[in-house]
């Protein structure tokens, strides 16, 4: 075991393998309240990647509807089950990750999904948490409430399926951190399976290997974002690159959001994967609830998200979301505009701060008619 | 990462496994001459009779993690024949299930019998320097023999699918929707026999040869599993082991019960047991 940092729990931890940080790492943030659950990202993911013979049932990107939504069937709350209460209050972590909780005999804690637990993606499909009582009023957070939660690899820094493997079949790359399963070295043992706690490594049980997202990484090498962001029609994600704990930069979208305004957060940091893609919470939901899947300073990430207007930086960096295909490295906000460029700092995207609003008169005399939409 | 640094406490770990090494109680595994053609793949043949048994313990896997300490196979009952040109091992073992299918919670049952080649070798699948070579048995492939590779519908017999790539692309172009199959993976590619023939120097560096020469089968039949698994005497590629008339070496073997989750590490073994094969 080697002590490596985990910038997410604040502090060392144990880790199979000693902690060399990738030049660049792959990383991606979802807006939470944007999502509407269309599953178009996953239909791309799908229809690129996981239409051959054994792969009727993976599904490397998925929205599950949070709370009663899983995919597999109860992968969060199993896991939790078993890791346990933890002290998680920051600003570090002092409960154990899943490599500290690990039985005898284990690299790390983990369960094996059954079979069957892959066979209900949609379950819990818009299934809120109760029933309102007649003539409720919703206050905030909601009394009742649901979310989507959209999921693919975190491409974490210190990867649980990498760790478990006995072969070594797993490796993260060292250009961008995406994290790969060797398809020829692999022979199915499914030790990443049992050790990934978000459950995106999964089993074909044609070829006799496991499988998982590969992050588009032909599209990465060629400074294009995912599929399953470039397809998003609610302009939701934002694919890019999040620079080393010592190495931020303002003028990178996903540093801005993530390290600086704080508002992008990491899915069950508490596991100490330090995976890297994260998520602006839900402003509606409770927020113990959230402190256990995003970790502390959600309640901080709700109130600087809403006050967002008034952060030019922080809008600016929203508004490249979805707003180009390209890869955004660098981005400024300049004048009336937000401008993306690519890691040659050659613009690719000008996005207006503002919308420009036209008002049309109610009224049409030369048409004789009167207009329901005048903006 | 770090491979340096992770094979380094694999070397330390392998000391103490070595040291630690349970002795297994058994004689001498003596393969016996013969008069029959070989290959002996026919678990059910006649020739077994002719061979002494003998009884090899087995324990769980507890040098590398992950392990399995709650084993489900604790004893083999192993003999030996050979007729100059081809060496026969006969295993047995109890097993209440027959394994001998995959799905993401289904393990297969296997056996594998391993002899040194290069170095003086960890009966642990060898050590760096130390080379051996593993005839692995697999369940689920002898199935495919049977019956044919499974699709989705013999796994899954309500599944629907419209259209899968190799059905509308060219072959070189639906190769790469292919997965582990598109790169000719061994384990996920078919084989004419259920028995793998592979090479070790140490734990993670199991590697299938490309040239495969050993066969075998197995019978599962009131609990119990009888597998013979054969290769040839003599030495063919590098790397083969000698097994000629009175060569006097070893032999060591290892178990996977499938029902009881047993993969990979997660196995027992036997330390080195004496192999005679006589003349």
């Amino acid at each position: 075991m080697s002590r490596v940092y985990n910038w997410q729990l604040g502090r060392e931890m144990d880790y199979p393998f000693e902690g060399v940080r990738p030049e660049k790492q792959f990383a991606m943030i979802f807006d939470t309240n944007k999502c509407i659950a269309c599953q178009t990202c996953t239909v791309a993911c799908k229809t690129t990647w996981t239409s051959g013979r054994g792969q009727e049932h993976m599904l490397w990107n998925n929205v599950e509807t949070k709370p009663y939504g899983y995919y597999p069937l109860g992968w969060d709350v199993n896991i939790l089950d078993q890791h346990g209460v933890q002290e998680m209050d920051g600003p570090e972590y002092q409960g154990k990750t899943l490599f500290e909780a690990a039985p005898d005999g284990e690299i790390v804690l983990g369960y094996t999904p059954d079979d069957e637990d892959w066979a209900y993606p949609n379950i819990g499909e818009d299934d809120c948490t109760g029933s309102m009582e007649q003539g409720a009023l919703l206050t905030m957070p909601h009394m009742q409430w649901m979310y989507y939660l959209p999921r693919i690899c975190n491409h974490c820094t210190y990867p649980a399926c990498l760790s478990a493997c006995p072969r070594q079949s797993i490796y993260k790359r060292p250009e961008d951190g995406i994290v790969l399963l060797d398809q020829q070295r692999c022979r199915g043992y499914r030790e990443c399976v049992k050790g990934c706690p978000y459950k995106k490594v999964m089993f074909n049980s044609v070829t006799r290997v496991s499988e998982k997202c590969i992050g588009c990484y032909p599209a990465i090498e060629n400074n294009r974002q995912t599929q399953c962001t470039i397809t998003c029609i609610g302009k939701i994600r934002l694919q890019g690159f999040i620079s080393r704990p010592d190495e931020i930069r303002e003028d990178n979208p996903m540093d801005y959001l993530i390290h600086v305004a704080k508002i992008g957060k990491p899915l069950y940091p508490q596991f100490g994967l330090e995976p890297n893609t994260f998520y602006i919470p839900p402003i509606h939901v409770p927020p113990q609830y959230l402190r256990q899947m995003f970790g502390w300073g959600v309640e901080d990430a709700i109130d600087t998200y809403k006050r967002a207007s008034e952060d030019p930086q922080l809008l600016g960096a929203m508004l490249l979301f979805g707003a180009t295909p390209e890869i955004i490295h660098h981005f400024k906000v300049e004048g009336r505009n937000v401008i993306g460029y690519d890691d040659k700092r050659a613009e690719v995207v000008r996005v207006p701060m503002r919308e420009p609003i036209y008002m049309r008169v109610e009224y049409d005399s030369d048409l004789d008619v009167h207009r329901t939409n005048v903006t | 990462m770090n491979k340096t640094a992770f094979h380094c406490s694999l070397a330390a770990a392998l000391v103490v496994g070595m040291a630690a090494a349970p002795v297994a109680a058994a004689d001498t595994l003596r393969a016996v001459p013969v008069d029959a053609t070989g290959p002996f793949n026919d678990p059910e043949s006649e020739v077994w009779d002719q061979a002494p048994a003998v009884t090899v313990s087995l324990n769980p896997q507890q040098v590398t993690r992950p392990h399995h300490a709650d084993i489900a196979v604790t004893e083999l009952t192993v003999r030996a024949v050979n007729n100059g040109n081809w060496v026969g091992i006969l295993i047995e073992w109890d097993d209440d299930t027959r394994d001998d299918w995959f799905v993401t919670d289904a393990f297969g049952d296997q056996v594998a019998v391993q002899f040194p080649v290069e170095g003086p070798a960890s009966p642990m699948m060898g050590n760096p320097g130390g080379k051996v070579n593993i005839l692995q048995w697999r369940a689920a492939f002898q199935r495919d023999l049977v019956d044919g590779e499974p699709d989705i519908r013999d796994l899954y017999p309500y599944a629907l699918v419209d259209v899968y790539p190799d059905e509308v692309l060219r072959v070189t172009d639906a190769r790469a929707f292919a997965g582990a199959m598109g790169v000719d993976n061994p384990v996920a590619r078919p084989f004419e026999s259920p028995v793998l023939e592979q090479m070790a120097e140490g734990w993670s560096s199991l590697t299938v040869k490309p040239m495969q020469h050993a066969d075998g089968w197995g019978v599962w039949e009131d609990g119990t599993w009888r597998v013979a698994i054969t290769r040839p005497a003599n030495q063919i590629m590098p790397g083969d082991p000698d097994l000629s008339r009175g060569t006097e070496t070893q032999a060591a073997f290892a178990v996977w019960d499938g029902g009881n989750r047993e993969v990979g590490g997660r196995k027992s073994w036997s330390g080195w047991i004496d192999l005679k094969v006589e003349e």
